[in-house]
């Protein structure tokens, strides 16, 4: 969003929530998340004033740093934003540490434990934290082991872990890592983060979904005729290409991001705003949903991979020709499939759901179409009547647009679709906070709400499980096919909608 | 939900004995482990319920009396401000309603209920304890001390929750200054203490000295007293550093979220340097939640007070923007046929842009319960308008009180804070 001046009568309007005194411990701190995502959070909410004045960060890597090492490395990576605001810097700097652990080693995290002790005195942090996890997955279970085994969990008011993605590889190993949380600690101290979750505009098709009438007597099989849901990147694998080769777009978005769009999209309307009753209507629709052909998943899913494209002047590497790619790779860095959610309300709808690298867009959505009108009355301008399409933009341009007919201008009777627009820019023009600075204030409030269950991570790992078997066991069945840097991906996925009669929504 | 009573019959001890009867009912002794005081606030309440208790003594209303402010309560105001012809725009527990029933007839009794009833949304909130201070109309009544537990004792099968208590004072307001004396040990210094204050700013002030003394959290109403008073008193808080809440305040949130409203589009902001006129229109004549209003906004604009003038029809002052230019501020008392139960609502208000090049701007903002006809009219045709219905459905005293002790609020609202001795100063 564009950053324009504030609104003078907005200051002071917004209701925050008060975050208690509190340690934050960053695992992973001298990673990329920590300088790129989580310290400028960190910075923003406490800039906003929403931090407390007893608040400490303490980042924990193997790395044999200092406190000043810490924030000087903070400071290099963030020099942009700090010059902005260099005063303020200097006071969250203060309140940054940085202790060496290794979480593997338990002389380690006892260490540690008096590290907090000492933070506790200095900062009056009273014994409450959070624990982020921001180191490799295969971490994320024996890291909960060792802060359960050195007393670090076991006040469950006091204490919790925040676990980044992948949670897990598939249902298994989801259900194994599961497994090992819970006996670490209680389900409510756990989150695992999906920072999609945290964008206003996701947050938003709940509002516009359950605080107006006008939607929810439509939203079902009776009115809507199929649904897409796109995340698309122009980028490319960039400097991730050793977690990408292990990954690839399913595992990497669709099976949390793009699912968690779709269990908002298609959830039940909770009975109240509380974190339990929408997790529950997310689980059930998740539960309730499948691969449109379980059988013979190639039916239902495309894989592709980027290569090379651009310009003459511009030329774009193919994934196979990125720095510590496999020459070879078979990883997809573009999914579609088609999905279907067997309940009362969407039976028979399709889902579509589609993301990709090096695309001709960077964008999200979710579109909504609905059936046509059973008879055509008029002309249409565009040679056939349009069906009416409800987009809601996540990102960018973050809005919602309704696509309907009206009366082309004329003496004649004939149709032509416009488009009705909302713009958070133009209705806002305030820049919304990034996912991060919502969700690192939620965890810190022990507010789950944003923050996925456990039965809804197994729930999106089963829902895939054909595809992921199929990859594993025959990948012949489920080939790559190549398609041209920024084009909308493969051939081969559009005809999966044409198969339907339809095509994707090009933006 | 409706009020529910203590599930314990209070016990009426002498006043001496009450701090000592608490102390050994949360002791270790007697709790044992099956139950523990919450470790959460206490909540002082000057709760006078004078409409009640002179629509229940003249027969206009059946009691008890609770200090609730229940629709029958409401009904029964209505009917008297007919029956003493009054204007119809006095609201149904206004002074000068109360003056009058004291001079009808009738001497009918009722229980008094008053701190026994208590709102389920306070008590869902675990209150440590509940002090209530009942003053009765009979003004020579002696002082009765009565006391309540909150949940069942141990040995009637008490669970591990978490308890409270509640203080009953009631009395003519001689007595309750002599029984003053036992609330301070009533009071853990560990947990926070509110004082609602549920009567008119101007009565019992040296009660009002006593028991809302810093650092205990003050909660007012500037729309019950003489506005004058309310406004000052809310200033002398506020600048000497008390947290005080106001609830004529809270009842100003959607008037100010609408108007922030529509000035969050981007290309809206610019008429925000040019206003030239502000109106206010109100019910009746209580001017302070309308000038709480101006004095937010021209707080929130920068803008300079430069003369004030009070008449019979209301409040017209001048104030100053960055760039020099005069804006014209009034603020009128309007009647309404049914008048809202809170003296002063806001029914309109009107904003005017005029930029020196372009066109101007007029954003009116109407009550959603009557019109603002007077706001519409009058040579606006050039202007681009925007018009907006603001909600005044009003929570519970209660409810609003129960929002800002879940809330915490151990300081005054930044913007309260400043726009409190601005609105005090455009009404002396």
């Amino acid at each position: 969003m564009v950053a324009t001046a504030t609104n003078p009568l907005r200051v002071g309007l917004r209701q925050e929530r008060v975050i208690a005194p509190q340690c934050l411990v960053i695992f992973g701190a001298s990673g990329d998340l920590t300088h790129r995502k989580l310290v400028p959070a960190l910075f923003e909410l406490f800039k906003q004033r929403r931090l407390p004045s007893e608040f400490a960060l303490l980042g924990c890597a193997r790395r044999p740093w200092s406190d000043d090492e810490f924030r000087g490395k903070m400071a290099e990576a963030l020099a942009s934003k700090i010059a902005e605001n260099p005063e303020a810097w200097d006071q969250f700097a203060s309140k940054l540490y940085y202790e060496p652990v290794d979480l593997q080693q338990p002389d380690d995290v006892v260490r540690l434990g008096g590290r907090l002790e000492t933070i506790d005195q200095r900062c009056a942090t009273r014994g409450n934290r959070t624990f982020y996890l921001s180191v490799s997955p295969k971490f994320y279970g024996s890291g909960c082991r060792a802060l359960a085994d050195a007393g670090l969990l076991k006040d469950p008011l006091r204490s919790r872990v925040v676990i980044e993605k992948p949670f897990g590889r598939d249902y298994g190993s989801a259900q194994a890592l599961n497994r090992v949380v819970k006996s670490c600690g209680q389900e409510n101290q756990v989150f695992r983060i999906d920072h999609y979750l945290g964008k206003e505009t996701v947050q938003n098709i709940m509002v516009l979904r359950f605080a107006n009438t006008i939607f929810e007597p439509i939203w079902n099989r009776n009115y809507i005729s199929s649904v897409q849901i796109t995340a698309a990147e122009t980028v490319g694998v960039e400097e991730r290409a050793g977690y990408y080769e292990t990954s690839g777009a399913l595992r990497d978005m669709v099976q949390n991001h793009l699912t968690q769009m779709l269990a908002i999209t298609a959830m039940e309307p909770p009975g109240r705003f509380d974190p339990e009753a929408i997790r529950n209507e997310k689980a059930k629709v998740l539960q309730a949903a499948r691969l449109a052909d379980e059988q013979e998943p190639w039916n239902c899913c495309i894989r592709g991979q980027y290569a090379s494209g651009g310009s003459h002047d511009a030329p774009l590497a193919g994934y196979r020709q990125e720095p510590g790619v496999d020459p070879n790779s078979t990883t997809e860095t573009y999914v579609a499939m088609k999905l279907f959610v067997d309940n009362w309300r969407w039976q028979g709808v399709p889902f579509y759901v589609r993301t990709g690298k090096r695309l001709a867009k960077r964008l999200s959505e979710v579109v909504l179409t609905f059936r046509e009108a059973p008879v055509h009355l008029f002309d249409a301008a565009t040679g056939g009547p349009t069906a009416n399409q409800l987009i809601l933009r996540i990102q960018p341009d973050e809005g919602a647009e309704f696509r309907f007919e009206v009366k082309s201008p004329g003496s004649g009777m004939r149709s032509r679709p416009i488009d009705m627009e909302f713009s958070y820019d133009e209705s806002f023009g305030e820049p919304s906070d990034e996912g991060y600075v919502r969700l690192l204030a939620d965890a810190m409030l022990s507010d789950p709400t944003l923050f996925t269950r456990s039965d809804e991570v197994e729930a999106a790992w089963r829902l895939y499980t054909p595809l992921l078997e199929l990859i594993e066991d025959s990948p012949w069945q489920l080939p790559i096919h190549p398609y041209e840097s920024r084009t909308w991906g493969p051939a081969a996925a559009d005809a999966l909608l044409a198969r339907d009669g339809l095509l994707w929504r090009r933006p | 939900m409706s009020p529910q009573l203590t599930l314990q019959t209070p016990l009426e001890l002498e006043p001496a004995e009450v701090p000592t009867y608490l102390e050994q009912l949360w002791s270790t002794e007697q709790q044992g482990n099956t139950g523990s005081g919450a470790n959460t606030f206490c909540l002082l309440i000057w709760q006078p319920a004078w409409a009640e208790q002179q629509l229940v003594r003249s027969g206009r209303l059946n009691g008890p009396i609770t200090g609730q402010q229940s629709d029958a309560l409401l009904a029964a105001g209505r009917q008297a401000v007919i029956d003493t012809d009054l204007p119809l725009s006095t609201p149904p527990t206004a002074g000068e309603l109360i003056a009058a029933i004291a001079q009808l007839e009738g001497e009918n009794l009722a229980d008094d209920l008053r701190g026994q009833y208590i709102d389920p949304a306070l008590s869902e909130l675990q209150p440590r304890r509940l002090i209530t201070l009942a003053p009765t109309i009979n003004a020579d009544q002696r002082l009765e001390t009565l006391v309540a537990a909150y949940c069942p004792l141990p040995e009637e099968g008490g669970g591990t929750t978490a308890c409270g208590d509640v203080v009953v004072l009631r009395g003519g307001q001689n007595a309750l200054r002599d029984g003053m004396s036992i609330l301070q040990p009533l009071l853990p210094p560990s947990m926070p203490s509110w004082v609602w204050w549920n009567g008119f700013l101007d009565e019992a002030p040296d009660l009002m000295e006593q028991l809302a003394c810093a650092p205990r959290r003050l909660i007012v109403d500037t729309a019950v007293g003489n506005p004058r008073h309310c406004l000052n008193l809310l200033r002398a808080r506020v600048e000497s550093g008390q947290a005080v809440n106001d609830l004529n305040w809270l009842r100003l949130r959607s008037w100010r979220e609408t108007l922030a409203m529509v000035f969050d589009p981007p290309n809206r902001r610019d008429a925000l340097c040019h206003i030239t006129q502000l109106d206010v229109d109100v019910e009746g004549h209580h001017p302070t939640q309308g000038l709480l209003m101006a004095a937010w906004i021209a707080d929130r604009l920068g803008w300079q007070l430069q003369r004030t003038e009070i008449s019979e029809e209301g409040v017209a002052a001048q104030f100053s923007r960055h760039d020099g230019a005069d804006i014209r501020f009034q603020l009128m008392s309007v009647p309404t046929g049914q008048p809202s139960v809170h003296a002063g609502q806001i029914v309109g208000l009107r904003l005017i842009c005029q930029p020196e090049q372009g066109q101007g701007v007029c954003v009116i903002l109407c009550a959603e319960s009557g019109g603002c006809m007077r706001l519409e009219g009058g040579g606006m045709a050039s202007l681009e308008l925007h018009e907006e219905i603001v909600s005044v459905k009003h929570a519970s005293p209660e409810m609003d009180v129960a929002r800002l002790l879940s809330g915490g609020h151990d300081s005054t609202n930044p913007l309260l804070s400043a726009a409190a001795p601005l609105a005090a100063k455009l009404l002396s």
